[in-house]
């Protein structure tokens, strides 16, 4: 029997898009927490935030390089493992959303390199720290537009749908509407606030470590200061994305019902649905885990008002997604509360003039909930991404249809996950390792040295 | 009546730009892996901070051509699908090791020196790539567009191939001290240029005779301009200045068109039919004007950035 490349392109794709996050999670936050440190550091003369603000710009360099490259190899491996796909796309306007992504991308990357590599060509250190503006607005309107793709993935709209699925022509293109599906807004809160909040986490996660372990006064001051901003981000992140994400479930209800009743785990149709917590459907029933009554329900009714629930049994079971997606909610849903009850105690007690940096249980947990954060952001894509299954664009295009069967693709495939695996924890240990490459003494003497191109 | 396809030219025009960057990189990685410690300053001031520019310029290039070929995904995805595979692992690793380069500070077996030698080698690599795609797509050797394949053994095999890659060779290596401004090659620049354009001459000829026509003269001449500029105390500044010559390289690449437009892959491919049509091409074009001025200003301001560090405008007081 012959290898199912279908399979091949999909677990490829996935594992690719799955460690690309990682890195979209940490720069994204680096840009923010560089801007917010730069800043502070001018307006209170403070050399700690400046100092802060140059180890993280070495990080962000880093992923930044190693971001980028990893999003071409998303980008050209959407035309090499799914050209129908990639076809359909380049003939609507999902294209332009591609097209306008790459100008985000140019305003990031390039004002990155003004800021990094000529500094010290700005006399105004505010003019310098304005830089940073549009880097953020780079970093955010990519993770916005690629957002915006997968909404449109999610609820398909900008060409005349039911003549494509009767004739395979695409007629009656609108290049502009992808830009604004009924998902799109939902998805970018949620995936933004998600990767800021899961970023804030990891790096608040390593401050509490190194300000555990330091024995110098100054390293202390400077990973307190480091640990208290990403608290406060991850604070106010860890609403939004809960916020955003209650906001995408009521989304799914009425854009996406078959996802909706798979994650929800609802057999049938109907009202007054208890939250099934784990388990999975056997033969039309519910089996494992337990029920909280009437939660489902009640919950649905005071977000939207809705009342009858849509289940499973309302569409063919060949285009049932995978019902793992329910147990990956069911992790990670509790997981981003848990999360945020573990930040309110560490704010209160900040606020009430306690230190909880110093508590070990406390720091502990910081260190612990950092990877946890990344797992968390990973389970809620592969929610999202199964949980279309076997759509590629819904109701328009499967996996299948879109997928490249060509065996060639076989070897270097397997290539690209072995280097992967290589290449994302050396990158995170080369974060760590030019974040802590000069001493602190110096970091906060020196001045960046300007470019000597014959311009 | 014929009609203008902005398509192709926007989208060769974006591809010459690419390759006029990828070029310069591929110059300098060469005089690293020779040359390291002569050529570090000058080919690291200009490499460190423009690389990322390089990368975005290969997206945004990829993106017009999804974007204007849209039915040449599914042929291409087929044609070229491990060649794109291993040019994605070498972009990966080429801004992996030029990015841990920068910012590495010696602590055990790992140096500066060993990155930027692995960067270099890696930009080969993939210089290396892109030419046998660019030269495939040109004259068609070792594709079969009946059942979408390529086979790269049919195209090594033919003598065009080799010294198609032999004249970018040399012209590169021809043009990088004009480039990068070491002076001790000077006179190496004129014969290897000159070698380099013969190669490319013969190769070309030999892929087809319809590819040497007058406005071959074009590049051509236009390749021979840095090196002779390159002999004089007077004008090798000029040249050697990055703008001029990068100005140039994108013209020279641009005035190629001609050999894949109309046609392409040795003829068998008519350009105007697959590309995109409908109202797709008004939002190409207005998101590509719209494009076109963000990056001219960006580019100013990098250019403004790049001369004020240079004047030694430099800010002695820095927050931290």
């Amino acid at each position: 029997m012959a290898f199912p490349m279908v399979d091949f392109d999909r677990f490829l794709f996935a594992f690719t898009i799955g460690s690309h996050i990682l890195l979209v999670s940490v720069s994204i936050t680096l840009s923010i927490l560089i801007s917010i440190t730069e800043f502070l550091s001018i307006r209170y003369n403070d050399r700690y935030y400046g100092a802060l603000a140059r180890k993280l710009l070495r990080v962000f360099i880093v992923s930044f390089g190693v971001g980028t490259a990893s999003g071409v190899v998303m980008a050209v491996e959407l035309v090499n493992l799914f050209p129908g796909f990639m076809t359909l796309v380049s003939q609507t306007g999902v294209i332009a959303v591609f097209y306008v992504e790459i100008f985000a991308f140019f305003i990031e990357t390039v004002f990155l390199v003004v800021y990094a590599y000529y500094w010290n060509s700005f006399t105004g250190k505010y003019t310098h720290w304005m830089l940073t503006l549009p880097i953020v607005a780079g970093t955010l309107a990519s993770g916005a537009l690629i957002s915006m793709v997968n909404a449109w993935m999610n609820t398909p709209n900008g060409f005349n749908i039911s003549n494509y699925l009767a004739t395979g022509q695409i007629t009656d293109v609108s290049p502009w509407a992808p830009f604004l599906t009924p998902s799109t807004v939902p998805e970018i809160l949620h995936v933004l606030s998600m990767v800021v909040f899961a970023g804030a986490m990891l790096m608040g996660g390593y401050f509490a470590y190194r300000y555990m372990r330091s024995h110098s006064e100054e390293e202390k001051e400077l990973f307190l200061k480091g640990l208290r901003l990403t608290t406060l981000l991850s604070a106010v992140f860890v609403v939004l994305t809960i916020y955003s994400g209650i906001n995408e479930i009521t989304t799914l209800l009425t854009e996406q019902p078959l996802k909706y009743a798979a994650i929800e785990l609802n057999p049938t149709p109907g009202s007054g649905f208890p939250e099934h917590i784990f388990g999975t459907i056997v033969g039309g029933k519910v089996v494992g885990g337990f029920d909280i009554p009437g939660l489902q329900s009640f919950l649905v009714q005071m977000e939207t008002g809705i009342t009858n629930l849509p289940g499973l049994s309302q569409y063919p079971q060949s285009e049932w997604p995978p019902l793992i997606i329910h147990t990956t909610f069911d992790i990670m849903v509790p997981s981003g509360f848990l999360m945020g009850f573990f930040l309110l105690v560490f704010t209160v007690m900040w606020l009430a003039g306690r230190r909880p940096y110093d508590n070990r249980l406390l720091s502990y947990g910081a260190q612990f909930l950092a990877p946890f954060a990344l797992a968390t952001m990973e389970l809620g894509w592969v929610t999202d991404e199964v949980g279309r299954q076997p759509w590629i664009v819904y109701n328009v295009m499967t996996v299948g249809e879109a997928a490249n069967y060509s065996s060639a693709l076989l070897v270097p495939g397997l290539v690209i996950i072995a280097f992967y695996l290589f290449l994302i924890p050396f990158t995170f240990y080369f974060f760590a390792r030019v974040f802590n490459g000069k001493s602190l003494e110096r970091e906060l003497k020196e001045t960046s040295a300007g470019g000597g191109v014959n311009y | 009546m014929s009609t203008i396809n902005w398509l192709f030219y926007v989208n060769f025009a974006v591809f010459s730009v690419f390759l006029t960057l990828f070029i310069t990189e591929m110059m300098g990685a060469v005089l690293l892996l020779l040359f390291y410690e002569k050529s570090r300053k000058s080919v690291l001031d200009y490499i460190v901070p423009i690389w990322e520019v390089t990368g975005t310029f290969a997206a945004f290039w990829v993106v017009t051509a999804d974007f204007a070929y849209p039915s040449l995904l599914l042929p291409v995805a087929s044609l070229f699908a491990a060649t794109i595979i291993i040019f994605l692992i070498l972009f990966v690793a080429r801004n992996a090791s030029i990015s841990f380069a920068e910012l590495i500070i010696r602590r055990g077996w790992l140096d500066e020196k060993k990155l930027y030698k692995l960067y270099s080698l890696f930009t080969l690599l993939i210089g290396l790539v892109v030419i046998t795609v660019l030269s495939a797509i040109v004259s068609g050797r070792g594709i079969s567009l009946s059942n979408y394949s390529f086979s790269l053994a049919t195209w090594i095999s033919d003598p065009a191939s080799i010294l198609y890659v032999a004249g970018v060779l040399f012209t590169g290596i021809g043009l990088a001290p004009v480039f990068y401004s070491m002076e001790e090659f000077r006179r190496l620049t004129v014969p290897l240029t000159s070698a380099g354009i013969l190669f490319s001459t013969i190769s070309l000829y030999l892929y087809s005779p319809s590819f040497i026509t007058p406005m071959f003269l074009v590049p051509v001449l236009l390749t021979l301009v840095p090196p002779l500029l390159y002999q004089s105390r007077v004008t090798a500044p000029l040249i050697s200045n990055k703008l001029v010559f990068g100005a140039m390289t994108a013209i020279i690449i641009f005035s190629l068109n001609y050999i894949v437009y109309p046609t392409a892959f040795g003829g068998s491919l008519v350009v105007d039919e697959i590309t995109a049509k409908g109202p797709m091409v008004e939002a190409f074009l207005l998101l590509s004007a719209a494009g076109a001025v963000i990056i001219g200003l960006l580019m100013i301001l990098y250019i403004v950035a790049v001369r004020n560090s240079k004047k030694g405008r430099v800010s002695t007081e820095h927050p931290a």
